[in-house]
């Protein structure tokens, strides 16, 4: 059951000297949600244009469905639907007459493309929007027709890159849902790159996480999470007469206790990973007669994983990347 | 894994060269600022260049020079010759377009030969462009009651445009050709305007091309061009003056279109799909 329906092993792409992918080994089992996390120049985008037979491997293989992406390009590209980053329908046609053509172009018989049409319509609530040109509907609208696109000629995996990229919330919310419910209904497996942390948790069964060529960790969200090793907890004490400098030097006794901060009015811990640590505190401020007014545990988000694993944020990779690409992919990845 | 069939690709594609070609009718009649340009360009020519320049010549001495047509009928081949340069560079170099505009990029990835994907783009253009020229010609045979154009046969008029055709896809391949060859965009437009019109000047369109033979420069510089053969092919079959011998067009401008398809194939085949 548990087939693998992408299988990447050693997989290396050079432009140059410049390693974009550097010896990477993952596999993708069918139906499930994969992400690559990132920030940009990271190399996702490289990643998935090899498997997606646009660019050749300087080293290394890649397998979809069994079929190997350099030498079958061919029938990798038969079972496979892709969501482009940048826009790649065609404004001056309709979305019906854009999903036709494309399912023309793998063809599929008139019957097929109108039952299929109709599915994929419903899946990314689409219907009545079909027969006006794509120039005259919103940003968004145009992009649900490029993933219902992907999704049209029934595809063992379907590749998204950046999916909700200039979406607003309200937007992302929805085609997140749409993406999970054709996950449900097709059995199909999705591989998404996102640098929107927000948007693998919430959306993929496993994630990698990707920095400088090479994945620095793959796990699902939660076991990425408790790979970080602790939880913040963040406690509001009533300041009278020093009482909120006196609990945080006391609490600092605890040995789970890795450090004590001052954030705004709030004092924040950040303590091992582990069961009953809210309990613990209030217990203890009792006993020495604190009033705490809040207390609130949280999970590390995907976001301090990347932290953890790289030593810094997002944030502080993007800005590092910019101007160390090949000038072929800059604005690309 | 389970056991695999590797299907090959047949040779002639059928459904994706049709779908190819409908696109491009779909995409054309979307735009009325593209269909306005095609059915105006024609008349303006043979209106407001053709009709007041028959008031004045070929008169006298240059009488025989004009292979003893009006002015008017002169220049109808050459307006006819000027849509397939404009259409089938144009349609070669398009490739570029959507290339950039990522169309393209998602017909690169699909299961099919990419030569299926040219030649249907190219049917496309060429079924735009013979009903330009087909409206060319009725709007010329209407003027033509008091300019003197008319057509000699109906086996001139249907070997004509199948001459329209092999000048049409050599331009194809020329457009093809240079898309692939410059690789910025930016002012691309320009670039191929400054060599479709003097190709156009330089043709015999307007003027007989032993009309310049003082000039030697420019009077050689046209046996090089060869929309200079698809004019004097077309207007020989329709109205019966030719300038060249008809066995030599046949054969430069088939010899032009091989040439060029073989190149821009080459050069599509090869394109990289970002």
């Amino acid at each position: 059951m548990m087939e693998d329906v992408i299988e990447v092993h050693q997989l290396t792409k050079k432009f140059g000297d410049f390693a974009a992918v550097d010896h990477i080994d993952f596999t993708v089992r069918r139906g499930e949600i994969f992400g690559f996390v990132g920030p940009n120049g990271a190399g996702k985008s490289t990643t998935i244009k090899m498997l997606t037979t646009m660019l050749h491997p300087t080293s290394g293989s890649a397998r979809i469905c069994g079929y190997d992406v350099a030498k079958e390009s061919d029938e990798v590209r038969r079972h496979i639907g892709i969501v482009f980053q940048d826009r790649s329908s065609d404004d001056y046609l309709t979305g019906r007459q854009n999903l036709d053509f494309h399912a023309r172009m793998y063809g599929m018989s008139k019957r097929d493309r109108e039952e299929k049409m109709e599915e994929v319509l419903d899946l990314l609530e689409l219907k009545g929007k079909e027969n006006i040109r794509l120039r005259i509907l919103p940003e968004g609208v145009r992009r649900r027709f490029e993933v219902a696109r992907g999704f049209m000629t029934r595809p063992d995996v379907v590749f998204l890159d950046e999916p909700t990229i200039g979406f607003d919330i309200k937007a992302r919310m929805d085609l997140w849902n749409q993406i999970k419910t054709a996950r449900e209904k097709e059995g199909v497996t999705v591989s998404l790159t996102t640098h929107f942390i927000e948007e693998a948790n919430y959306l993929c069964d496993r994630v990698a996480i990707i920095d400088k060529a090479r994945i620095v960790a793959l796990d699902t969200p939660r076991k990425l999470k408790e790979a970080v090793g602790t939880d913040l907890i963040s406690v509001q004490i009533a300041d009278r007469m020093e009482r909120k400098a006196a609990f945080m030097e006391k609490v600092k006794d605890f040995e789970w206790v890795k450090s004590v901060e001052e954030y705004s009015n709030s004092i924040l811990l950040n303590a091992e990973s582990g069961e009953g640590r809210v309990a613990d505190l209030i217990d203890f401020a009792d006993a020495q007669g604190f009033v705490i007014i809040s207390i609130d545990e949280h999970e590390p988000s995907l976001e301090d994983v990347f932290v953890h694993f790289t030593g810094r944020t997002i944030r502080e990779a993007e800005g590092e990347a910019t101007g160390m690409r090949p000038g072929k992919t800059v604005g690309e990845m | 894994m389970e056991t695999k069939t590797v299907k090959q690709k047949p040779l002639f594609e059928g459904e994706p060269i049709y779908s190819m070609w409908l696109r491009e009718l779909l995409r054309f009649f979307a735009m009325p600022s593209r269909i306005l340009a095609t059915f105006a360009s024609p008349f303006t020519w043979l209106v407001l260049l053709g009709v007041p320049l028959s008031q004045v010549f070929p008169t006298g001495d240059i009488q025989s020079m004009f292979g003893g047509l009006t002015f008017f009928a002169f220049i109808v081949p050459g307006v006819l010759s000027m849509g397939l340069l404009f259409g089938g560079t144009n349609s070669g170099v398009t490739v570029l377009w959507d290339k950039e505009f990522g169309f393209l990029k998602e017909v690169m990835v699909a299961p099919v030969r990419r030569t299926s994907l040219m030649i249907g783009r190219s049917l496309g253009a060429l079924t735009i462009a013979l009903l330009q020229a087909v409206t060319t010609i009725c709007l010329a045979l209407i003027l033509g009651i008091w300019l003197g154009f008319k057509i000699i046969s109906v086996s001139g008029f249907v070997l004509a445009l199948g001459f329209m055709i092999i000048t049409f896809f050599a331009f194809v391949g020329f457009g093809l050709t240079l898309g692939a060859m410059i690789e910025e965009t930016e002012g691309f437009m320009t670039i191929i305007r400054m060599i479709e019109f003097p190709m156009f000047f330089l043709s015999g369109a307007l003027l007989p091309i032993n009309m310049i033979k003082g000039i030697p420069v420019l009077y050689q510089l046209q046996f090089v061009n060869p929309l200079t053969y698809g004019v004097d092919g077309i207007r020989g079959l329709l109205t019966g003056a030719f300038f060249l011998p008809a066995w030599i067009d046949l054969t430069v401008i088939v010899a032009f279109a091989l040439l060029f398809l073989f190149l821009g194939a080459y050069a599509f085949s090869r394109m990289e799909v970002d």
